[in-house]
């Protein structure tokens, strides 16, 4: 794969030296440093299920929006182009080694209808094409409430890109299909023959996003805890299924964006629906600001809910509160802002107050089963970061 | 304070000039109708081509007064909002950012050599060579 990516460096150096106008092959990047803290030394805050916990909570936390991004493209044909980009962050796979987010290649059949092979982003949330870039939002980063219902982000597999017309606006209807995988905290597991379909609609200072998806589930836990807890539940009865590859999940998810004189409006509603090894839950936030010249403050509210507990299970009432772990329902307030100090540098502050939900320790994992058993009481967490692109 | 600090911010940013801007391409071009809605499309990347289905390419000049007031004459935005939008169309392969020329002289020249280029300039930059295709005031 290094070397793969040497070739490719190599090779967009040499094309954007010898081009002139238009150029073939460009290189660009983006890139986030930030930290966040909470106010108590045992709820880390962690963003994503595929990211790990060290260290006390209160300490200041590079590890879970900080990103560095390469991308490369480049014109094979008037119709045909390819998409290369890779970051590095910190996630239990492939803790800041080079990960290949995209890497397809791009046919425009007809300038409404374009074909799209290879690694492309699972759309299943209206930010999903721009999950590790920073620059490209009002927040330090998407709220966790939806966005951690549905951590797979690398889709492999074919999508077709639709546009009509529709009035002054644009209506974009994509279709997908592939395989996706991810190494979480606590499990590894992946998608199956994932299909969906996505509706987006685009006009001046609005857009909308509508998608639904379907795919096949297989899960293992892995990390020890949850893996006691799997033997012990399966211990106590034998049918609860609690891993496997037998999981069929749906997902929904829709939202809208809408900007004019200067304020900014985002919401977003999300669902996902398991029948087994892990719960169904559903999760929405709203986001409003104003743009002051150079300054957006913004404020959000979020919340995930449990729909049920992994359903698979089967367990006897008594035992259920056993698969609390699994649920990360909590609701969250949060005040921030977005300072553009120069065309490309955006810096971000934000503090945020964080309610886990009755039977839950919201999104701040442990290791440690009885850490769930502590009666839940509201987790500040403060996070600053600087967002580029280049 | 809070106030105070965002009037400072409010000061800081560069007073917009107000020279006519004008939508140009090179006379070698095809016939060309560009309307205001299309021009916006063509600079937010949700279109590469013209209402008719001709496909164009877009010339952008270098970062200064005369780009930040084209983006927020045509589509509203500030220069931070221009590039945070485009960051996310550029950063999914989606859309390619339009050519940068170095100076107003290389843009110029860009645009009426070649044909189905689409750029903008200050009225008062267009030379014999060009076409006008729109005018924002």
């Amino acid at each position: 794969m290094r070397q793969f990516f040497a070739t490719l460096l190599l090779a967009l150096a040499a094309g954007s030296a010898a081009a002139d106008a238009p150029p073939r092959f460009g290189l660009s990047g983006f890139g986030t440093l930030g930290v966040v803290r909470s106010d108590k030394d045992d709820y880390h805050f962690r963003s994503s299920g595929t990211q790990s916990a060290r260290g006390p909570g209160q300490n200041f936390d590079p590890s879970v929006d900080s990103v560095l991004g390469l991308q490369g493209t480049g014109h094979l044909h008037d119709q045909l182009d390819f998409t290369v980009q890779a970051i590095s962050r910190q996630a239990v796979g492939y803790n800041y080694s080079p990960h290949i987010t995209w890497a397809y290649l791009r046919y425009r059949a007809t300038p409404a209808l374009t074909v799209r092979v290879g690694r492309t982003t699972t759309p299943f949330f209206m930010f999903s094409d721009s999950l590790n870039v920073n620059f490209a939002t009002p927040w330090v980063r998407p709220p966790p409430e939806v966005y951690n219902l549905n951590p797979f982000s690398d889709l492999d597999g074919i999508d077709l890109l639709y546009r009509i017309p529709v009035g002054e606006m644009d209506l974009e209807i994509q279709g997908f299909f592939g395989n996706s995988a991810v190494s979480a905290r606590s499990a590894s597991a992946r998608l199956k023959n994932a299909k969906g379909i996505n509706f987006g609609l685009v006009g001046s200072g609005f857009s909308a996003h509508a998608g639904y998806a379907r795919t096949r589930l297989e899960l293992q836990w892995d990390a020890n805890f949850s893996q006691a807890l799997t033997r012990l539940l399966n211990a106590v009865d034998e049918n609860a299924e609690l891993s496997g590859t037998k999981g069929t999940t749906e997902f929904f998810s829709a939202g809208f964006q809408w900007e004019r004189n200067n304020w900014l409006i985002i919401a977003e509603f999300a669902k996902r629906r398991v029948d087994r090894y892990i719960n169904s839950a559903h999760a929405w936030y709203v986001t409003t600001g104003y743009h002051f010249n150079n300054l957006t403050p913004y404020a959000t509210y979020s919340q995930q809910i449990q729909d049920s507990p992994a359903s698979g299970a089967k367990l006897k009432p008594t035992l259920m509160p056993l698969l609390d772990p699994r649920n990360n329902a909590q609701q969250g307030v949060a005040l921030g802002v977005r300072w553009d100090i120069a065309r490309n540098i955006a810096l971000k502050s934000q503090i945020e107050r964080i309610d886990a939900a009755p039977g839950s320790r919201g999104m701040f994992p442990s290791d440690v089963a009885a850490d769930y058993l502590k009666p839940a009481s509201p987790v500040h967490v403060f996070s600053m970061s600087v967002d580029f692109v280049f | 304070m809070l106030l105070r600090l965002l009037t400072a911010f409010a000061l800081l940013s560069p007073l917009a000039s107000q020279a006519e801007l004008v939508i140009v391409s090179s006379p070698r071009s095809g016939p060309i109708e560009l309307s205001r809605e299309q021009a916006e499309k063509l600079y937010l990347g949700r279109t590469t081509t013209l209402a008719d289905g001709t496909p164009v390419k877009l010339v952008d000049l270098p970062s200064g007064a005369t780009r930040d007031e084209f983006y927020l004459k045509l589509t509203n935005k500030n220069p931070s909002q221009i590039l945070a939008y485009r960051s996310r169309l550029v950063f999914t392969g989606r859309a390619y950012p339009p050519l940068e020329a170095e100076s107003v002289t290389e843009a110029r020249q860009w645009l009426a050599d070649t044909p189905n280029l689409i750029g903008y300039l200050e009225r008062a930059d267009v030379s014999g060579n060009l076409r006008i295709l729109l005018r924002l005031p």
